[in-house]
């Protein structure tokens, strides 16, 4: 084998050359010149930083943002500061047990399978993590990561439970005046001194004025019944926010002038911590219910009342007509005639409920049974005036009684006697006035009986003055006054 | 010394950013003002984003600059602020 001469010094000083540029490579890398080298791969090259990790690293340990690098096959090889306090473990314990070692069910099934969905692309999950204090939300992210030896996962643990916490309690705050502004009640929340900071809108139908920012006892003057034990309001404030819950306590509440009754609840606001950072009061307004049942205990009294009368009244009707008849037929008739007349009262009293009767025709029905309205005995003036239902079946009520007084013990109690009955105008209100002549001396009761109460009372708080009995001598006088709103010409 | 009659041909390869990456395009163009005004032509080449124009001169560490023109090639594997070697290189050997 022979060998040029020439060509052999060309691939010598060739050889020497790349000797000489791969010494010089060496030297410029040993002695920190380059800051970067190409790696030729299997398809194409790529380009290494050299020296930086450090500085990645310190960036990655200065995070608060939890974060690992894991291989293909799911073995920790780094995790930050901030991923081993989420975790409660120390780095060398998650290097020897691994992040699925030390991550519980159902967490650790929830970030494997984020791994697998992200082989492709980036993937994240919320889920919670126990931690020391309970439990923490985390968003957790996996995204693909070349690794110098391959391929691998980088997961970040975002801490998200402000966020969450934040939502939830927005979530609640919205719902909890959704609550207040639903109810039909009014409903208050003072702080932990007793000033007032929250009112729905049920708070306008007691008051007129802005509640919020008023210390309770000055928003809402109220005066308890003996039973509740509470002077004021600033009690009832002060019994919650010792934490215990009242319910159903009955007061009135003076306010623009007008009385109301009103029942109360209150209770603790309880912050979190159990701390007792104000309460909420609840107000219902039960003055109509109260009238309504008040009405009602007054009508089954009167009920009573009226079927002992009535059958008085039966007795009575019967010893007149036997006193006047000739005979058993003529008593029949008679009877019958005044009985039906007696049945007809209950009946227009209780169609009275349905629409507007006159005076005329209350006095009418009410004096049927005993004695004619076109007779001398009976004497009208003014009575053509129509009443609203309300006031008719009280009118009704009264009226009943006088006749029923005037029938056993006054003008209606012996032959001679007279009623008249007459309206006038009395400011704002139409005074109604019964007044009984001829019938025998009268002498003022020594106790009020029901009839009297059902007379001086019925009118209740419909009465625009107290209704007026007077026991004369010559004949008992009752003076009812009726707003003129109740009351309208014919 | 001889001058170059030709003009020099450069390419530099950096990698992005990195510190010696950006030393070097500086070094090289505070050179070429001072030293060489009118006389060259240069070409930088990031890696990072062409990682595939390493081939063809064989670039192992960066930043490299080549001086292709004129022959032979020479190359320079540094940041460049040794100033008096890296001229050395680029002007005597011909």
């Amino acid at each position: 084998m022979t060998t040029d001469p020439a060509r052999a010094g060309e691939r010598e000083a060739e050889l020497r050359r790349r000797l000489d540029e791969a010494e010089e490579t060496l030297r410029a890398i040993r002695d920190g010149e380059v800051d970067a080298l190409v790696v030729r791969g299997e398809d194409e090259d790529e380009v290494f930083a050299l020296g930086a990790q450090d500085s990645y690293r310190a960036f990655m340990e200065a995070m608060d943002i939890g974060a690992a690098a894991l291989d293909a096959e799911g073995r920790l090889i780094y995790a930050n500061a901030a991923l081993c306090e989420l975790l409660g473990h120390s780095a060398r314990e998650l290097q020897q047990h691994g992040i699925f070692g030390v991550l519980a069910d159902p967490a650790g099934s929830i970030v494997r399978d984020l791994i697998r969905e992200a082989a492709a692309h980036r993937r994240s999950r919320q889920m919670a993590l126990p931690c020391r204090s309970g439990q923490v939300h985390v968003e957790v992210t996996a995204a693909p990561l070349s690794l110098g030896f391959g391929e691998g996962v980088a997961l970040t643990f975002t801490d998200v439970t402000e966020r969450i916490e934040a939502a939830a309690a927005l979530e609640s705050d919205r719902i909890g005046r959704a609550i207040m502004n639903s109810s039909n009640e009014v409903v208050v929340v003072c702080d932990a001194a007793g000033l007032i900071t929250h009112a729905n809108a049920g708070v306008r139908q007691l008051h007129d004025g802005v509640a919020i920012g008023q210390p309770f006892d000055q928003a809402f003057p109220l005066d308890f019944s003996l039973g509740s034990g509470l002077i004021s309001g600033t009690d009832l404030i002060d019994v919650a926010l010792a934490g215990t819950s009242v319910r159903g306590v009955g007061a009135t509440l003076t306010l623009d002038g007008r009385m109301r009754d009103v029942l109360l609840s209150a209770g603790p606001l309880r912050r979190s911590g159990e701390t007792i950072g104000g309460c909420i009061v609840t107000i219902a307004d039960v003055t109509e219910q109260r009238a309504t049942e008040k009405r009602q205990a007054l009508l089954m009294a009167e009920l009573t009342h009226r079927v002992k009368n009535t059958l008085t009244l039966v007795m009575s009707i019967a010893n007149r007509t036997i006193s006047g008849a000739k005979d058993l037929p003529d008593f029949r008739t008679a009877f019958a005639r005044r009985i039906e007349a007696l049945a007809a009262t209950h009946a227009l009293l209780l169609e009275g409920g349905m629409g507007r009767l006159t005076l005329a025709e209350l006095i009418a029905a009410e004096l049927a049974p005993y004695v004619s309205v076109g007779s001398e005995r009976v004497r009208l003036s003014d009575v053509d005036v129509r009443v609203t239902p309300d006031t008719a079946v009280a009118l009704g009520l009264i009226l009943h009684e006088l006749v029923t007084n005037a029938v056993k013990y006054g003008a209606l109690s012996n032959d001679q006697g007279t009623i008249t009955i007459s309206t006038a105008a009395a400011g704002q209100a139409t005074e109604i006035v019964w007044r009984e002549d001829g019938g025998p001396t009268v002498v003022p009761p020594e106790k009020m009986g029901f009839g009297q109460t059902v007379i001086a009372r019925g009118l209740g708080q419909s009465a625009a003055q107290p209704t007026q009995v007077s026991f004369r001598p010559e004949g008992l006088e009752c003076r009812m006054f009726v707003p003129t709103d109740q009351i309208s010409a014919q | 010394m001889t001058e170059a009659a030709t003009p020099l041909k450069l390419t530099l390869y950096v990698a992005g950013q990195t510190p010696k990456s950006v030393a070097a395009i500086r070094n090289l163009e505070r050179m070429c003002a001072e030293h060489m005004p009118g006389r060259y032509e240069v070409e930088v080449i990031d890696l990072r984003q062409h990682p595939q124009l390493a081939r063809e001169h064989n670039i192992v560490a960066i930043p490299t600059l080549v001086r292709s023109l004129p022959v032979p090639v020479q190359k320079i594997i540094g940041d460049l602020s040794d100033q008096e070697k890296v001229l050395v290189h680029l002007k005597v050997e011909d």
